[in-house]
Order: C-alpha cells, then structure tokens, then sequence
C-alpha cells in the first residue's frame, strides 16, 4: 500500500477520533446533584401587611388639602417583616427575617429557599410569622359619614381599598406542621395560595 | 501572561506538525480555524432555520421530541445542529490558541482579539439558549443554574428562579425569549464578524472547498450514525442527580453549581477580563522586530502599490507637503496603529521606500552588499531564503543537504532584488521557502511573492532573471520531506542548468534601482 493510502487511512482514523471526542464531550453525564436526596423548596410571593397608624381628617382639614390629595383617612406607617422558621424533625433549617422587595420593602415579598433532605418519614414544621406587631394593623375605620354625599361615596372607596389590601396581603400567621413520607429525588414544595391565604405544601 | 506565549507555540508547531502529517499542509485544519468557525457558523444558522420552523414555544419538549421522531431529516439535522455548535466552539478556542501563541493578539490587532473574545461571549450564550429551548434536563438544569447566577444580581427584587419552582408550568414568554435570542444573537455575531475583520483589506471568509466538505461531511455522518439522543422532558418537581451535559457550553456548570454564585459571577467575569484584556498583557514595545513601517519620502514615486499590497490597510496616499515637479503629487503614509510589521510593503516598492526599520529592500540590498563583499563569496552555495516562522526545524536538515539558508520575517517582506542580486553575486539559485499560506502571519506573504516573482506584481523579478534558478516551496512543520524534496529537486533542477552568461557583480544595486545614501535622520 502506498504512503499516500496510509495517509488517507491515518487521516480518517484522525477525523474518527475526533469525532468521536466530539459526542463524547457532547453527551457527557454530569453529576448535578446526589442520588439519595430529596428537595425542599419554598417559593411564593405575596405582600406583606401593612403596619400604619391612621387618624381621620375633620372637614376642615380636607378642605385644605388640594383636591387630588383629599383622602379622608391619613396614614402613615410601614410593611411588616415576617419570620421565616423550618424544621424538620426538629432540627431547624432556616430561621430567617423576610421583608418586602424593593428598597423601601414596599413590593411583594417574594421568596426562593430550598433545602436537602435525606428520603424517608420527616416532619416538617413551618411557620412564617409577623414580627411588627405592637403597632395595630391598619387602625382605620369605617366610619360614618352622612351617607349620600361626595364626601361619603369617597370614605366608602377608601374603605374597600383597605379591605382589598388587607385581603392580598400575609395574615399575621401561616404554618405548615406535618408529617410526610419523602422519597428520593423528589421536591416537596411549598407555596403560597393567595386565594386560601395558607401555605400550601404539594 | 507572555511567558506562556512560548509554552503554547510550541505545543502550537507539535499540533501543526501532527495534522500535517496526516492531511498535508494544504488541508490543515489547524491552519483555518477562524474560516472553519466562519463556516461552521453558516451551517448552523442553515440548520437552524429548518428547526425553527418546527419549533413551539408553547410545547417545546415536545416539539423537538416529534422531530428527533422523524427519522428521515430532523433527528440528523437536529444532531448536525448540535454537533455543529459544539465544533464551532472547539474551532474558535484553536483559533484564540493559535493567535495568542503566534503573538498575534496585540496591538494592532488586539481590536481582533477583544471583538472575538465577545463573538465567543455571544456564542456561548446563544448556545446556552439554545439548549434551554428544548427543555429536557439538561436544559432545566442550564436554566435554574443561570437563574441562580442573575438572582445573584441586584437587579430584579423577584428571584427568577421562582419561574423554575415547578407551582405553576413555565410561561411560554420564557421560550420565547430564549427564541429570540437564539436567534439574534447568532445573526448578531454574524454581524460583529465585520468588526473582527475590518482591519483586514481583503479576509479570508471560508476554508477550501475540499476542507469544507470534509468538515460538513463528517458532522453529517456523525449525526447520521450517532445521533444525539434527546433526554426525558424537564420535570422541575423531581432531582436529577445526572444530566447527560454538554460539556462545551456547560463545562461552567459543576462549579456555578458548587461555588455561591457570586463568587461564581468573580470567576466568570475574571476568566472574561483576563481574556479581554490579553493585547494588553501581551503587547510589545514598537521598536526592532515590531517597529511600524515608515515611508521615506524621497524614494516614495507614489505608485499606489504599498496601500495595494498591505494586508491591513495600514497605508494611505496622501498629498505632498512639499512637492516639487520632478516628485509625485501622492506620497504613501503609514498609521502606526494599523501596522503589524509585516513588512509585505518593503517587498511591494519597487524604490525600496517604504518599510519597517532594517527591513526595508535597501535594507536588505545591503546586508546582501556586505556578504557579496566578503573573500570567497564567488563560491556561494545554492541560497535557501526562508520564513523564519514556517518550520525553524527544518533550518538544520537544509542547511545539512548544502544550503546557504538566509532567514526573513516573512517571504511577502523580501524584495525581489534581493533574489536577483543573490544570484548576480554568483548563487547557483535562489529557493524560497514560504510558511503554508494559509498560515501566513503577514496574511499574504506567499501570495505577493508568488505574484512577483511570477507575474509582474510590483516590485516584480526582472524579466532578465532567469527563472530556472528561481523556485519557491512551503516549509511546513511535520512535512520535513517535502521540504527536502523541494530542495533536492530545485538543486537537480540548477545543476542541469547551463546558466546563459557568467553574471559580474560590478554594481549590483545600481543594476536595480538608483542608489539613493541611506539617512535614518529623514526616515
């Protein structure tokens, strides 16, 4: 066989290898995580309850105010932190201070943590509870106004904004306290329904 | 960081020498990786184009799942895509390794190096997009780690990885997005080739035509045979200890996963700074070896052939400043910041005006004026004038077989009076050993020489040259054989040849061009 077939031989056994190297690199099995674990994940969003203390305008001081600015309960006040506590079999995971997002706290609180845990029977207890409590939660009223005016068609829009909020917002206390069987591989995750107002394990 | 340029040359030559031995000088692979990367890149946005009619974003899993069904055409050219993608990285990596180690990363060219260092940025991502499209484990796996990198970042109070927390499927604006970019950012880079190659007058965009279709061909049979296998959809409420991973764009993956992110984030935006920022770790002082071309104006008759003939755009015409009727109107002039210090230009004027300092043709006429001049200089060995950085192995084997061997920065920097005037002194002939071409560093250095010596390029070889004693081969690392055939051929050739008349050596440079005094002070 001449020198140029072994070079053309050579050169395909080359590009084979090469090839082959390629896949290889290409469908590599990379370990990302352990065989024998399972996942804890919290994950949800919802906003926290608002702190404030709140005085009602007379008349004269609404009138005084310009007329976009006329809102008949003053209140001032902050978002409430939250304290994020998890055990399993009561061994703590995390235990944790929670505000709202953003720089004033004043967005959403959301929330992304996840835990290993070894398979099998665990008990898992969870709590997210307001810390900011001394003051009294959203201290206005709905008050009476004589019915029938501007002034109380506006009092009783204020009033249900209030509702709305303290709706869509974290009550004072959710928790989970449970037992559960926790296979292999599996996550277990926790999140928040904004409809029951409760944590929600699945 | 220049230390490991030495290092790297020389694993460079050992792998140069490997693949020409095998595939010869003319198909070395390793030679064009930028134009095969240029060309991968063509093929991946081919097959792309056929994917992405198949492709939805609101079932993508699946989508890709009923092509890689289709066992006639989208399971072969969906492995092409992916295979393709994988050896465009491996190209482009060669091609970095190739220029850092041949010194070729700094100065004027670091404007080359940077754009490069970001088109691989660009490819990275777009790979690492590419794979979340089709949302198996492996791209789940690429999502929620990148989502765990930006969560890192204080720019969105949400953490994205809550898209990934498996309560809700994920939105197929997500897909989308990745869609988008996938495809942007390839057209993108296709785009920023123009900034990698605009200092360039005429780059080169493809490799051969057999090289091309030996790449293609052998993708396509790989992908054909061995198809890549597509991994169970992404189930983001289950671990996967293993994914079957990509290493060539997810080599990052065990360790964003091991380290906290930001530390990740350190060493990713490190590893780039470091990689930006070699022209600077690497550059030279200007001055010997690197010293920029200069045009002396007093030999400049404003031919127009050095802006012609520099690969880099580097000269100009531009008025006189003090021209005098016996002068040419244009003058050349050299942006310093452009020049590589090839030297082709000194190779290009036949006035020997122009070109890096001690590389200029006068340059050069005098060096070869001080040899001549020596006793016994009439018995001169046949001259083997070589580019110093095409095969220093082989210096010695030739020198063995009986050649005078004289070394260039590069054969395009050789003028060819140089050539005649060896031969006027009394050489029985002059072979020229160029580097493989496509592996000049001067770009074109085989190529302008070619033209002079052969076709009347200027500075063209005298048509009273005789040509039979002239020759030109390539010396290439691991193909020591074809450079002693060459020799032992051109020696065959000029001992058979009966020379037409003894040349005098009476004066040799006026026999070429009108001595003009050398004066560095004017230069």
């Amino acid at each position: 066989m001449s020198g140029r077939w072994w070079k053309r031989i050579a050169g395909t056994l080359v590009a084979a290898v090469a090839l082959w190297l390629l896949r290889a690199g290409s469908l590599t099995p990379l370990r990302v995580g352990e065989e024998q674990t399972a996942l804890l994940r919290l994950s949800w969003s919802a906003r926290p309850e608002r702190i404030e203390q709140c005085r009602r305008l007379s008349d004269a001081e609404l009138a005084e105010r310009p007329q976009h600015m006329r809102l008949r309960w003053e209140c001032e006040g902050r978002f409430a932190r939250y304290l994020l506590s998890v055990s399993v079999d009561g061994r703590p995971l995390t235990t944790d201070t929670i505000r709202g997002g953003g720089l004033r706290n004043d967005r959403p609180m959301h929330l992304f943590r996840e835990f290993a845990l070894a398979p099998g029977t665990r008990h898992l207890t969870m709590s997210l509870r307001r810390i900011d409590a001394e003051a009294r939660p959203d201290s206005a009223t709905d008050a009476a106004t004589a019915a029938g005016t501007a002034a109380a068609d506006r009092e009783t829009r204020e009033g249900q904004e209030r509702r709305v909020r303290r709706a869509e917002s974290l009550p004072e206390l959710v928790a989970i306290d449970t037992t559960l069987r926790v296979a292999a591989q599996r996550v277990l995750l926790v999140s928040y329904s904004d409809v029951d107002r409760r944590l929600v394990l699945r | 960081m220049r230390a490991l340029e030495r290092p790297a040359l020389r694993s460079l030559r050992a792998a140069d020498a490997a693949a020409t031995r095998v595939y010869g000088w003319r198909l070395n692979p390793l030679h064009q990786t930028g134009t095969v990367a240029a060309a991968l890149l063509g093929l991946l946005i081919v097959t792309g184009l056929y994917l992405l009619i198949f492709y939805r974003v609101g079932a993508p899993w699946q989508s890709v799942q009923r092509l890689q069904a289709d066992p006639f055409l989208g399971r072969w050219i969906r492995s092409l895509h992916r295979f393709a993608s994988d050896a465009l990285i491996v190209a482009v990596v060669l091609h970095a390794w190739r220029l850092f180690a041949q010194a070729r990363a700094w100065g004027p060219r670091a404007l080359a190096w940077t754009s490069g260092v970001v088109l691989l940025s660009m490819l990275f991502v777009s790979g690492w997009t590419g794979y979340v499209m089709v949302w198996d484990r492996f791209g789940a796996q690429l999502a929620v780690s990148g989502a765990r990198m930006f969560d890192a970042l204080p720019v969105l109070s949400e953490p994205v990885r809550r898209v990934f927390a498996g309560d809700q499927p994920v939105p197929s604006a997500f897909f989308f997005l990745n869609l988008f970019l996938h495809v942007a950012l390839p057209l993108g880079a296709a785009a920023g080739l123009w900034i990698h190659l605009s200092r360039l007058a005429r780059p080169t965009l493809l490799p051969p035509r057999a090289l091309v279709y030996g790449v293609f061909g052998a993708l396509a049979a790989l992908s054909v045979l061995l198809p890549s296998p597509l991994a169970p959809e992404a189930s983001l409420l289950t671990v996967a200890p293993r994914v079957p991973a990509d290493l060539f764009f997810a080599f990052w993956l065990p360790w964003a996963n091991a380290l906290p992110p930001w530390l990740a984030w350190v060493g990713a935006m490190a590893t780039f700074g470091l990689a930006l920022f070699i022209p600077r770790f690497t550059r030279r002082p200007r001055t010997g070896e690197y010293a920029p071309s200069v045009v002396d104006e007093r030999h400049c008759t404003g031919c127009n052939q050095c802006p012609q003939d520099c690969p880099w755009e580097a000269i100009t015409m531009v008025p006189r400043a003090d021209a005098t009727g016996a002068q040419s109107a244009f003058v050349g002039r050299v942006d310093p910041t452009r020049c590589v210090s090839c030297g082709l230009c000194a190779g290009s004027c036949a006035p020997m005006g122009v070109g890096p300092m001690l590389r200029t043709g006068r340059d050069q006429v005098a060096r070869l004026r001080a040899v001549v001049s020596l006793p016994g200089v009439r018995e001169l060995r046949p001259i083997a004038i070589c580019c110093e950085h095409a095969a220093p192995a082989h210096l010695a084997p030739l020198r063995a077989q009986g050649a005078e061997v004289r070394l260039v920065s590069c054969v395009g920097n050789l003028h060819t009076s140089v050539v005649e005037l060896s031969l006027r002194a009394g050489a029985p002939g002059v072979m020229i050993y160029t580097c493989a071409p496509r592996d000049c560093r001067g770009r074109e250095g085989p190529r302008w020489l070619h033209e002079r010596l052969y076709n009347e390029r200027e500075a063209e070889l005298q048509a009273r040259v005789d040509r039979t004693l002239v020759a030109t081969a390539v010396m290439a690392p691991g193909d020591l054989d074809g450079t002693l055939d060459a020799w032992r051929q051109f020696t065959a050739r000029i001992a058979a040849h009966e020379r037409a008349a003894t040349p005098t050596l009476d004066d040799p440079l006026g026999a070429v061009c009108e001595p003009v005094p050398f004066e560095a002070e004017a230069r």
